[in-house]
C-alpha cells in the first residue's frame, strides 16, 4: 500500500491511516512555515508554498479525527495568523474545530447559533452553509438538514458534494425517488464518476426491494448503472459486487416475465429489460472478476493490494454463500 | 457523431493528457537546447544545422515512443500521430536556435 | 559572378562577458519578475451577491445538463429538460427579474465590466513595459557594433533591424548586433521559464496571448444580458438530441471484458 501523505490523502481515510497522518504533527509543528527574518530577507528564504497550507489543513482534520485537539488548535492558529480571521475557509475550519470539541447536543446547538450569525452577515458563505447542514445532521434533525440543503442547492445547483449529501439524507428517509433524482444531478456534473454510477445503482436496487410489485424496471436500471461503473473502471470491486447481486435477483424475474407475458415490453419502451442470456453472462463475469480480485488480493500480487480489506471480505462471503446454494 | 459517442463511453481524463503533454514538451525543450549546444560546437551552418535538429528530434521521438510510451503510443496519447510525432517538432526550434547561435558564436568566434 | 568573400571580424572575447551574459541574465530575471508581478496583480474575485451566484450557477447547471445529458434515462431527461426550459423562459433564475427586457447599461459605465477590462490591461502592461524598457536599454548601451555571427543565412530585409546602429552597407546579414540576441532570448527562453517557475507560469508569452483570445469567464461575461443567455440556453436544450449512454451497456461490457 502507498504511504499515506498529507498532501494528497486518500479520499476515504480509514482510522489507522488517520492515526498515521496525525502522528506527523510534531515535526510539522516544530518548523515554522513563515520565515522569521525581516521583510526583504523573508521573501528570499521562505519555504512557504501552496502545498504547505494543504498539508496544514489535512493535518488539522486528521488531528481532530484522532482526538489530538492540542495539535489541531496549533495548526488552526497558525493558519489564522497567515490568512486572517475572515477568510471563508478559516471560518469553516474554526467551525469544524468547535463542532469536534462540542461534548453534547447543547454545545452543538451553540455552534449552530454561531453559524446562523455568520450567515446573517454573509449569506454567500457556502462552506458555513454546509457546516450548518452537518451540525443539523449530527443533532439528528434530518428533515431540517434536508431543508437547509435544498436552500443551498437552490442557490448553487452545481455543487456535486451537496447533491450527494442530499441524496444520502433522502435515502435515510427512504425517499428513494428524491435520492435518485439528486444522484442524477451529481452525474450531470461528473458524468464519468464510477462511484456515483454505483451509488445510483445501489439506490435503484434498494428502491426495488422497498416495493413489492414491478421490480423489473428499477432492477434493470440498477444493472445498467453497475455495468457502466465497471465499464469506466474495470477494477471496481463494488461495481462487480453489485452486478452480481442485482443479476442474481433479476434472473428469476426475467425468466418469469419472458414466459408469462410479452406485453410488458411495449409498455416500458423507455427501459426495455435486458436479455436473459446477457444477464446470465454478466453474472458469470462478475463472479469470475470477484474471484480474481480476491485471489490476487490474498496472494498480495503487486498492484492488486489497493482494495479495502472489508470489501474483499464481503465479496468472499458473497461468493461463499453463492457456492453453498449451488452445491 | 460516432467518435463523440466513443469518447463518451470511454472518456479521456484531461489531467492525464495535460501531464503527458507536459512531460513530452519538457523532454523536447531540453533536448532541443542540447542539440543547439552540439550543433554550435560542431560548427554547423545553415541547412546542415536545421537538418541536424530535425534528425535529432526524430531520434527523440523514437526514444519517447520506445522508452516512455513503451511502444504503445495510443495508450498515452489521444492522437499519437499529432501529439507524439508531429505537433511538437517546432516548439523546440526557438530554444535550439538560441543555444546554437550562442555556442556557434563562442566557439567559432 | 565572383564568389563572395567570407567576411571575418575579430571580436574581443570580453563581448561575451559584458554583453551576451548581461542581456541573458536580465531577460531571465524580467521573466521571473513578470511572473510574480502578474501573480500580485491578480485581483481577488469580487464577492457576488446571493442572487447573482444563483443566476450564474443555474446557467452552468443548464450547460451541464446539455453537456452530460447522456447519462440520464430518457424519461428523467425529458422531465429535467421541460423544467429547465420553462424556468429559463420565465426568467426564474434572474438576479433582478425587474430589469428583464430593459437594455443593458453601457459597458463603459458598468463597474463590473470595467474590472474585466482593467484585468486585461494589466496583463498587457506587464508584457509591454518590460519589453520596451529592455529594448531601450539595449539600444542605448549596446548599439553600434556587431557582437556575433548567426550560424544561418538571412535575407537582406533583416539587415536594418538586426544590424541597427551599424552603418556598413556591405556587411553580411549574418553579423548581427546585440538587439538580435535580445530577440533570440525573447523567443528562446520559454523552456527556461518553464523549468524555473513551473509549467503554468505567467511569464509564458504563449499563454498570455492565448488568454487574450479566449476570455476566461466565457460563459458569463459581465456585459452580456443574462436573460438572453438563459433564453439561448433554453433553445439549445430544446433542440438537444438525447442519446442514452446506458443503452446496450450490458452487451458492450460483455464484449469488452469477455475472457
Amino acid at each position: 500500500m502507498l504511504h499515506p501523505n498529507l498532501l494528497t490523502p486518500p479520499s476515504v481515510i480509514p482510522p489507522p491511516v488517520a492515526l498515521q497522518l496525525s502522528q506527523k504533527a510534531p515535526p510539522i509543528l516544530s518548523s515554522s512555515p513563515t520565515s522569521s527574518l525581516p521583510w526583504p530577507l523573508s521573501l528570499l528564504f521562505s519555504t512557504e508554498s501552496p502545498e504547505t497550507w494543504t498539508i496544514h489543513e489535512n493535518l488539522f482534520l486528521a488531528s481532530l479525527r484522532t482526538g489530538d485537539d492540542v495539535s489541531a488548535r496549533k495548526v488552526l492558529d497558525r493558519m489564522t495568523t497567515r490568512f486572517g480571521e475572515h477568510s471563508e475557509r478559516i471560518i469553516a475550519l474554526r467551525g469544524i474545530y468547535e463542532e469536534a470539541l462540542a461534548k453534547n447536543d447543547k454545545e452543538l446547538e451553540q455552534v449552530f447559533q454561531g453559524y446562523e450569525k455568520i450567515l446573517r452577515e454573509d449569506p454567500t458563505n457556502f462552506s458555513i452553509r454546509k457546516r450548518r447542514v452537518a451540525v443539523l445532521k449530527s443533532l439528528g434533525r434530518i428533515p431540517d438538514a434536508i431543508t437547509a440543503l435544498t436552500v443551498l442547492l437552490e442557490n448553487s445547483p452545481i455543487d456535486a458534494e451537496a447533491w450527494a449529501e442530499l441524496s444520502e439524507l433522502y435515502a435515510r428517509q427512504n425517499a428513494w425517488g428524491q435520492a435518485i433524482y439528486c444522484l442524477e444531478e451529481v452525474l450531470l456534473i461528473m458524468p464519468n464518476a464510477w462511484t456515483a454510477h454505483a451509488q445510483l445503482a445501489t439506490l435503484y436496487y434498494l428502491s426495488a426491494s422497498a416495493q413489492s410489485s414491478n421490480q423489473l424496471q428499477p432492477l434493470t436500471l440498477s444493472l445498467r448503472h453497475f455495468c457502466r461503473s465497471v465499464e469506466l473502471n474495470e477494477y471496481y470491486l463494488r461495481g462487480f459486487y453489485g452486478l452480481k447481486v442485482v443479476s442474481r435477483k433479476l434472473l428469476p424475474l426475467l425468466s418469469e416475465s419472458s414466459t408469462s407475458s410479452k406485453r410488458n415490453n411495449s409498455e416500458d419502451d423507455d427501459t426495455p429489460p435486458p436479455k436473459l442470456e446477457s444477464v446470465k453472462k454478466l453474472e458469470e463475469l462478475a463472479t469470475s472478476k470477484l474471484a480474481e480480485i480476491i485471489r490476487q488480493y490474498n496472494s498480495r500480487t503487486q498492484g492488486w493490494t489497493g482494495f479495502s480489506e472489508a470489501e474483499v471480505t464481503a465479496a468472499r462471503e458473497l461468493l461463499d454463500a453463492d457456492g453453498k446454494i449451488e452445491r | 457523431m460516432n467518435e463523440e459517442r466513443e469518447l463518451a463511453i470511454s472518456p479521456i481524463v484531461q489531467t492525464s493528457v495535460q501531464h503527458n503533454t507536459q512531460v513530452v514538451s519538457n523532454i523536447r525543450n531540453l533536448t532541443a537546447s542540447l542539440f543547439g549546444v552540439a550543433a554550435g560546437t560542431l560548427g554547423l551552418e545553415s541547412y546542415p544545422g536545421f537538418i541536424f535538429y530535425l534528425v535529432g528530434t526524430l531520434i527523440v521521438s523514437l526514444l519517447v515512443f520506445a522508452v516512455r510510451a513503451e511502444g504503445k503510443p495510443s495508450e498515452y496519447f489521444h492522437r499519437p500521430l499529432g501529439d507524439l510525432w508531429g505537433g511538437e517538432v517546432f516548439s523546440g526550434l526557438s530554444s535550439f536556435v538560441l543555444t546554437w547561435t550562442l555556442f556557434y558564436g563562442l566557439v567559432r568566434a | 559572378m565572383a564568389q563572395p568573400v567570407v567576411q571575418t571580424i575579430h571580436r574581443d572575447p570580453a563581448l561575451f562577458w559584458w554583453i551576451l551574459l548581461p542581456i541573458t541574465v536580465v531577460m531571465i530575471l524580467t521573466g521571473i519578475l513578470r511572473h510574480y508581478a502578474m501573480t500580485l496583480l491578480q485581483s481577488a474575485p469580487k464577492k457576488q451577491s446571493l442572487p447573482q451566484i444563483r443566476q450564474q450557477r443555474s446557467l452552468v447547471r443548464g450547460f451541464n445538463l446539455r453537456q452530460n445529458a447522456n447519462v440520464l434515462t430518457p424519461t428523467s431527461f425529458q422531465a429535467r429538460k421541460a423544467y429547465m426550459v420553462s424556468s429559463y423562459q420565465e426568467g426564474k433564475f434572474l438576479a433582478d427579474p425587474e430589469s428583464r427586457g430593459k437594455p443593458r447599461p453601457n459597458p463603459m459605465s458598468d463597474p463590473a465590466a470595467m474590472e474585466g477590462m482593467m484585468g486585461m490591461m494589466k496583463g498587457n502592461m506587464a508584457m509591454m513595459i518590460p519589453q520596451t524598457l529592455i529594448m531601450g536599454w539595449i539600444n542605448a548601451f549596446f548599439s553600434g557594433f556587431v557582437i556575433m555571427k548567426l550560424p544561418f543565412p538571412l535575407t537582406p530585409q533583416f539587415k536594418s533591424m538586426l544590424q541597427s546602429g551599424v552603418g556598413t552597407r556591405d556587411l553580411d546579414v549574418r553579423w548581427v548586433s546585440s538587439l538580435s540576441w535580445y530577440f533570440l532570448t525573447l523567443f528562446g527562453l520559454q523552456p527556461v521559464y518553464n523549468f524555473i517557475l513551473g509549467s503554468n507560469n505567467a511569464a509564458n508569452q504563449m499563454a498570455q496571448q492565448m488568454g487574450q483570445v479566449n476570455p476566461g469567464a466565457g460563459l458569463m461575461g459581465p456585459e452580456q444580458d443574462p436573460d438572453k443567455l438563459f433564453l439561448s440556453e433554453a433553445e439549445n436544450l430544446e433542440v438537444l438530441q438525447h442519446q442514452w449512454i446506458l443503452e446496450g451497456v450490458e452487451d458492450r461490457l460483455l464484449a469488452k471484458l469477455a475472457v
